[in-house]
């Protein structure tokens, strides 16, 4: 008897050296993947070097970008040596302000109501359609969602762009921010984002001896067999790198790695 | 500069090497800098190899310095300093081939400004030099020095580059001598007697 044939998604290789590994392949087409960290733990690297990976292989690719100018933000990418920046110039990378973004749609308000939100996701929905955007980043989700003030609401948004864009064939990465990455934590800010998002990769730090050492680890990613380890990460002009973390060194001192 | 006689067995020793080995050299503390020389010098001379030099029980500049005092030039040869972050002002040089980790305790940053380096190299064949076990074992447990010693000789052979672990035996505790033991293909030893 011949055994039953494996069925396996085709995959979105983000190109992030090691990153394809863990993920045996790479990101499944159309998720909708949270990158959750603490601040200075590398989400927004880790999200901008999927962006300039894609377009190297020539995808269309946007970053709507919530906590910084779009300016400052392709400044920090030029620190990448395989950055160029014809990219922007051909469109294969586009970087819009929400801000600007809030401003076309008279959304300059402090909260967001049903109406509001989605309008929101037409907008994005209509660029991503538009420009034939197949990767996509919010950074933060966090920032855009301090305005959306009911939680069932941030669900709806949540979960209408996610069938959207997957619908259209775009993966998406969602920067969120957290203020703890430890086993006890959330994996996002308002406890709802990580249940609807189709992959969560969580970024920190382990306290060794007083340094800070940058962690990546793949929770859950659907539709692939993953490693669910924890890597150490690298920020380097060629990428960021990553290494199993060991095994003896993966946990924080004060959480007891010395036998406490 | 200073006429310095390198320890020549040491070269032959290496001819029998292939590039996938994990060489265990074993020095003393008088004779440390004369067979560290005389196991890079043959396979960056000899073999025609570039690579990276982990240097832990000195500064890089330091060591740098003494091969220049012996007529080698190492300009070519990337070296990772993991002393000088822990002193104010030692990272205050002016080298291009010298690349800074906070502290011995970052090991798997060692691991990865290796590859790093590694994979910005124009040298098809390399070595690593890991400048000593014995300062790594200052920062780092024995289990966890025992595990990254694992993972390091592993990743490197499978990458094809030499990797070259120095250590004075008879201040290596028996945990890590024997996983060094078990892990390493290949012994140079010039070490002092070891009486366990």
């Amino acid at each position: 008897m011949q055994p039953a044939a494996v069925y396996t998604r085709d995959r979105c290789v983000t190109g992030i050296h090691g990153l394809d590994e863990i993920l045996r392949g790479g990101i499944p087409y159309g998720s909708t993947v949270l990158a959750s960290g603490t601040c200075g733990s590398g989400k927004t690297t880790v999200a901008m070097e999927f962006l300039v990976r894609g377009a190297l292989a020539g995808e269309a690719c946007a970053h709507f970008t919530a906590t910084e100018p779009s300016v400052k933000l392709l400044e920090n990418i030029r620190q990448f040596a395989f950055f160029d920046m014809n990219m922007v110039d051909t469109g294969l990378i586009n970087v819009f302000d929400m801000d600007v973004l809030y401003s076309w749609l008279g959304l300059e308000k402090s909260s967001f109501d049903l109406d509001d939100v989605h309008a929101l996701i037409k907008a994005i929905v209509d660029i991503v359609n538009t420009i034939g955007v197949t990767r996509l980043v919010i950074d933060s989700v966090t920032t855009l969602c301090y305005k959306i003030k009911s939680e069932q609401l941030i669900r709806d948004f949540l979960f209408t762009l996610g069938k959207k864009l997957s619908t259209l064939g775009c993966t998406t990465i969602l920067v969120s921010e957290i203020t703890s990455a430890t086993e006890n934590a959330h994996w996002s800010s308002f406890g709802v984002e990580e249940a609807i998002a189709d992959g969560i990769i969580v970024m920190g730090d382990v306290e060794r001896m007083g340094h800070l050492l940058r962690f990546l680890q793949v929770v859950k990613m659907r539709g692939t067999s993953h490693s669910r380890a924890k890597h150490a990460i690298e920020l380097t002009p060629i990428g960021v790198m990553l290494t199993p973390m060991l095994k003896w060194g993966a946990q924080s001192d004060k959480q007891g790695r010395w036998g406490a | 500069m200073i006429m310095f006689e390198l320890d020549q067995r040491i070269a032959e020793q290496l001819t029998e090497v292939a590039l996938n080995s994990a060489v265990q050299v074993r020095c003393g503390n008088s004779n440390a800098f004369m067979v560290t020389a005389s196991t890079m010098v043959p396979l960056m001379q000899m073999f025609e190899m570039g690579g990276v030099y982990i240097s832990g029980s000195r500064s890089a500049i330091e060591m740098i310095e003494a091969f220049e005092t012996i007529g080698i030039d190492v300009s070519h040869i990337q070296f990772i300093d993991l002393v000088s972050s822990g002193v104010l002002g030692g990272t205050d040089v002016d080298r291009p081939n010298i690349h800074f980790v906070d502290s011995p305790i970052m090991l798997e940053s060692i691991l990865l400004r290796t590859l790093y380096l590694l994979r910005t190299t124009a040298n098809e064949r390399n070595f690593i030099i890991l400048d000593s076990v014995n300062s790594l074992a200052i920062y780092n447990e024995d289990r966890m020095l025992a595990e990254y010693l694992h993972t390091f000789i592993n990743t490197f052979r499978q990458r094809e580059v030499l990797s070259v672990i120095i250590n004075v035996p008879d201040q290596t505790s028996p945990l890590v001598l024997s996983n060094l033991d078990l892990y390493c293909t290949d012994l140079i030893d010039r070490g002092q007697v070891v009486i366990h």
